[in-house]
């Protein structure tokens, strides 16, 4: 979708355990779900 | 509804409140999600400048992931934080961007606006200020900003195309996102995709 807007330049980080112990963790292991920074530009 | 969307946005939004209304009022309650000062060491935001905020700068913070940790903002950049919280991260950016930048924190909920400007009060933040609205609506002017954060809120957004246009609109040419959000590795039933309470459960 991002680059579907028009940004460039993307970038993904290595996953976050972010559910890990939660009370979420159940539904997070059964998607596996994990939290990831994402970084993307706007052209000049 | 749009026929496109998973669910209807007003009424998942209503949900959002619900829910983080009880983060702002009671942090330290048991959420599905971790919270507070444990959830930034799982995030590896810097203990140190963790560690010198007073708790209401942190107890309320339920992001997913760490929006800095790719990239640092510069000194004098412009920064709006689309779903701002209790501000948390506008803190962290207000420290990055310093005295020459500018933080803007925006958020649909008036006990998180409340909370995030009273601790930036107290923390002396001539640098940051929040603004109520929705991430649909950015209350920004066109081009204003140089990077947009998020942490953990596209996520809860029905329309994330209209969102993301609304960070193209607000951005400058030459400007970045910046932004935590979840990522499932396996597919989600189309049943669950359309139950509005999985959403924020």
């Amino acid at each position: 979708m991002l680059e579907e807007i028009g940004f460039t330049e993307i970038e993904v980080s290595a996953p976050f355990d972010t559910f890990g112990g939660a009370g979420g963790e159940k539904n997070a292991r059964a998607f596996d779900v994990s939290g990831y920074t994402f970084m993307a530009v706007k052209p000049m | 509804m749009t026929d496109t969307l998973p669910v209807d946005s007003a009424s998942l939004r209503e949900e959002v409140k619900i829910k983080y209304r009880e983060v702002a009022s009671e942090p330290n309650r048991q959420y599905h999600f971790h919270t507070g000062r444990p959830l930034t060491r799982r995030l590896e935001y810097d203990p140190v400048f963790v560690e010198a905020l007073p708790d209401a700068a942190v107890e309320s913070f339920a992001g997913v992931a760490n929006p800095f940790v790719l990239r640092h903002l510069n000194e004098d950049d412009k920064v709006v934080d689309a779903g701002s919280g209790a501000g948390f991260d506008c803190f962290v950016a207000a420290d990055q961007v310093g005295d020459v930048g500018r933080v803007v924190g925006v958020d649909m909920l008036p006990e998180m606006l409340e909370k995030s400007g009273r601790t930036a009060a107290d923390l002396g933040l001539a640098n940051v200020e929040f603004r109520e609205g929705l991430l649909e609506e950015l209350p920004v002017e066109d081009g204003w900003a140089d990077v947009v954060i998020s942490n953990g809120v596209f996520n809860l957004c029905a329309d994330k195309r209209r969102v993301f246009a609304e960070v193209w609109r607000v951005l400058r040419p030459g400007g970045r996102i910046q932004f935590g959000d979840i990522a499932n590795g396996n597919p989600v039933p189309e049943a669950a995709i359309r139950d509005i309470d999985l959403w924020t459960a």
